[in-house]
């Protein structure tokens, strides 16, 4: 557990990295020692990812060296990489969802005759001997997030890596399973490897890290022992500004105004689902019987541990899935049968849950992501005025602090936290803007980007907007609701108001206790 | 027009130009020696290749008029490719637009319209039945998930069947049978829905087609690089899921991308119908339709690289007949230098994109 046995395994000097006119790093001088968890820590676009990609031999530095295992280091592809003893796990998993996990593991590390069972046995010694279970015959499409995820870690265990390293391993984790990956990650650093760990949740730092590194803006502003790290001080190094709780920072965010007093008569509701049901393909029920009415300027929090009829819920209310049973109405509009498009005509706004698969096209500009649902406003004679829908983003993206070089660039080449800046910017200027339906959408986003997501979300409450909050994170939850409903097995369970004290109760209530 | 090609510096221009240039000149060359392996003569061959593709006013007007075809099917192939959607039954819509164009073609009210619309009104024919039939594909694959590549394909050989059985039926397009000799062909169009002349010269077949040809070329390429149209094409194409979340009507979309790739290939039947053959026989569509497909495929998506792939394929094909009739060259021998041809094309594609793409 000491991090500062001799040379380094890893040292960085001056590395640099250029994309076009975009420095995304700049002289990095970083050092990682055999046996420790290095985190890396910083907003969405500081660098961190790209930090990563050079160790890891998908980006080429512009500038600088490195050095790894005593030898000079500049590899020239992953393959490479793998060779000299580094693995990585990659924020977006590479494993066939239709094929066992044995299978995936097999790709590209076997060649000849399959033994399977062989290699079964030798995934089950990994996983055991790092204090964790893994089902080498179970298809991978059927496990959860965190099973996929070890999977991968086994497969970059399986080449007896030097170093690990895991690109916001914790983001796409539901709450209960980011412990045990920790403690992973923990023994992996205990048997003489080194991880480095890419996040931007604080908590997890205090737990796991034995160093932590600070980038902003593609430069170190911090890099100590966690042994006597303060806390306030990491985050202000991360953000360049104090430190705020996060719920100080969202309370803040209101501008101190009352929610909405409801406009002087509430004129009827903002979104009403009336006993939603939803089977999936199989028979099973995915949704059963979802009543909640949302008035203007409300803003209603839905709580549940994920897969309890959230995602079914969302592609619903987007219009993308037709319920078994019940209607949905957004303003005085019934919606149910509808689809996408009409949802959109009645003024309902979605930041959709899986961003990449249903909030944007990667492929195309962010300016054209911004206006994907308004394009008819930029169009003479069926021709698109691509000025005019440039100079239109340039400001939203002004308004809504997306950052990228300017509005022609690829949606992907935008960081999480920016994409999702981009998605909610065009939800929330649709005209007219009745009901916004929001879920997860501060999932992988770093502490400043969580601040304006739901500043933006809190103003157009303000402005009479009915909001539907899905969210597993109820800290986040308690703090921009009014009030909060729990899911639980595709039911409505309960309703609580959204108050620190009711914590336990809506945690009970999750867990399907007390209903 | 903003073609790939054009916005390249000039060297990496230069590869991109070599590197397909020194493939087909190769694939040609081993073109030779396979005839030459085939006991013909070389010389002979080389003469009644350029005689049929160059050599006279007639030669260059017909391989022209065979480019306009594989033009307008690899424009549709382009458009429908743009919203990821495969059209592989360019030879079925030739074949339902030149039915529709005999048809309208024989029926004697529309050879009596003034002003041009005798040829306009089998055109449009043509288009709308060949857009119909590619339709009918989109809303296969809309309502059922019926891959578009298998549709189109059969509704290809269905729409070949169909030109069999109009021509085979008096009922239908066949001609009065007088005599037991009576080939089962339509009557020829009368002459006012023939494609005017393009040139004054009597002996060039050379026909409007081009110009319908290069107009519609200009217009798909302003619809794929600047309407709005082009670009939810493209959002469709990319995430069908993200595109309907945004309010893009996905299924009406897909419809018409088929629709337009059919209405390309049944103007292309109809024109080939009107411009050339002016009577229906079965096989009339001899083909055209793949080779528009291979034409679409090689193109990258880019206007300028169908109609150059069309111009390609045409003087190819005319001088591959000439060398089967002149030089007594196997037609297969012809068919498998321009598949070594298309190999060739498509493999230098890609190796130019290494050679450039590398960091």
């Amino acid at each position: 557990m000491d991090g500062s046995t001799g040379s380094p395994l890893l040292s960085l000097q001056g590395l640099g990295k250029r994309f076009g006119t975009l420095q995304a790093l700049e002289g990095i001088d970083l050092e990682v020692a055999a046996g420790s968890v290095l985190c890396l820590l910083g907003e969405n676009g500081a660098g961190k990812s790209t930090l990563c990609n050079l160790i890891f031999g998908v980006y080429e530095p512009s500038a600088g060296t490195m050095t790894f295992d005593g030898a000079p280091w500049s590899p020239r592809s992953p393959a490479e990489a793998l060779d000299r003893g580094i693995a990585m796990v990659h924020q977006h998993f590479s494993l066939v969802p239709r094929m066992t996990v044995v299978e995936n593991l097999m790709l590209g590390q076997v060649s000849g005759m399959l033994k399977r069972h062989e290699f079964g046995a030798r995934i089950r010694d990994i996983a055991e001997s790092f204090g964790f279970t893994l089902d080498p015959d179970a298809v991978v499409g059927e496990l959860s997030v965190g099973e996929r995820q070890r999977a991968e870690i086994v497969k970059c265990l399986m080449r007896d890596p030097k170093l690990l390293v895991l690109d916001e391993p914790t983001a796409v984790l539901p709450p209960g399973e980011i412990g045990a990956l920790l403690d992973i990650c923990r023994r992996v650093a205990d048997s003489g490897r080194a991880v480095i760990m890419v996040t931007h949740k604080l908590a997890e730092i205090a737990r796991v890290a034995d160093r932590v590194a600070v980038l902003r803006t593609g430069r170190k502003v911090a890099d100590e022992s966690m042994k006597g790290a303060d806390m306030g001080a990491l985050v202000h190094a991360m953000v360049g500004r104090e430190l705020r709780p996060l719920d100080v920072a969202l309370a803040e965010a209101d501008d101190g105004a009352p929610p909405a007093a409801p406009a002087a008569e509430p004129r009827g509701f903002a979104l009403v689902c009336d006993g939603l049901t939803v089977h999936d393909r199989h028979g099973a029920v995915r949704l059963d019987n979802f009543t909640l009415e949302i008035r203007p300027g409300e803003i209603v929090g839905l709580a549940g541990v994920e897969g309890n009829g959230q995602s079914e819920l969302g592609m619903v209310l987007a219009g993308l899935q037709r319920p078994t049973e019940g209607r949905f109405y957004i303003g005085n509009a019934e919606l149910t049968h509808a689809g996408a498009a009409a949802v959109t005509a009645a003024g309902g706004g979605i930041v959709p849950e899986d961003r990449h698969a249903v909030a944007c096209v990667t492929a195309l500009s962010v300016a054209e992501n911004m206006y994907l649902n308004k394009l008819p406003q930029f169009t003479r004679w069926g021709l698109l005025q691509r000025r005019a829908l440039n100079a239109a983003a340039a400001v939203q993206m002004k308004t809504f602090d997306v950052r990228a070089a300017n509005p022609e660039v690829a949606f992907s080449g935008l960081s999480g936290g920016n994409q999702q800046k981009a998605v909610l910017a065009r939800e929330l200027t649709l005209d007219p803007l009745v009901a916004l339906v929001a879920a997860q959408p501060t999932r992988g986003l770093d502490v400043s980007a969580v601040e304006a997501v739901y500043r933006q979300i809190r103003a157009a409450a303000r402005r009479g907007v009915g909001v539907l909050l899905i969210s597993s994170e109820l800290d986040e939850l308690i703090a921009v609701a009014d009030r909060i409903a729990v899911l639980y097995r595709g039911r409505l369970v309960g309703e609580r108001p959204a108050q620190p004290a009711e914590r336990p109760a809506i945690g009970a209530l999750m867990s399907g206790q007390g209903a | 027009m903003s073609d790939l090609a054009l916005r390249l510096p000039d060297r990496r221009r230069l590869v991109g130009l070599a590197v397909p240039f020194v493939a087909v000149v190769g694939s040609m060359l081993v073109g030779l020696l396979l005839i030459a392996a085939s006991g013909k003569s070389v010389p002979d061959a080389i003469e009644a290749f350029l005689d049929g593709a160059f050599g006279t006013s007639f030669a260059i007007g017909a391989s022209i008029n065979r480019a306009v075809a594989l033009a307008l099917v690899g424009l549709g192939f382009i458009l429908a490719f743009r919203a990821n959607l495969t059209n592989v039954g360019g030879e079925g819509q030739i074949a339902v637009g030149g039915i529709a164009a005999t048809a309208l073609g024989l029926w004697s009210p529309v050879a009596d319209l003034p002003l041009g619309l005798a040829v306009l009104v089998p055109l449009l024919g043509g288009t709308l039945a060949g857009a119909f039939w590619g339709g009918i594909a989109g809303v296969m694959k809309v309502r059922f998930g019926t891959n578009e590549v298998i549709s189109t394909l059969l509704l290809g050989f269905i729409a070949l069947l169909m030109v069999y059985w109009c021509v085979q039926s008096t009922a239908l397009l066949r001609q009065p049978q007088t005599s037991s000799a009576t080939l089962p062909e339509s009557l020829p169009v009368p002459g006012p829905v023939k494609l005017p002349g393009l040139t004054g010269d009597p002996e060039s077949p050379l026909h409007i087609g081009l110009v319908i040809c290069l107009v519609l070329a200009l217009a798909t390429a302003v619809v794929l690089q600047r309407s709005t149209f082009g670009l939810r094409l493209r959002a469709i194409g990319l995430n069908e899921l993200a595109a309907r979340r945004a309010g893009m009507p996905g299924g009406i979309l897909l419809v018409v991308a088929l629709a337009l790739a059919g209405a390309f290939g049944g103007l292309a039947g109809a024109i080939m119908l009107q411009g050339e053959q002016y009577y229906l026989k079965t096989g009339f569509s001899s083909g055209y339709g793949f080779d528009g497909l291979v034409v679409g495929l090689l193109s990258r998506g880019s206007t300028l690289g169908v109609l150059a792939g069309a111009l390609f394929f045409g003087f190819l094909r005319s001088g591959g007949i000439s060398m089967e009739i002149m030089a007594g060259v196997p037609a297969a021998l012809t068919l498998v230098i321009q598949g070594l041809i298309v190999i060739a094309v498509a493999g230098s594609v890609i190796l130019v994109e290494r050679l450039q793409g590398g960091r």
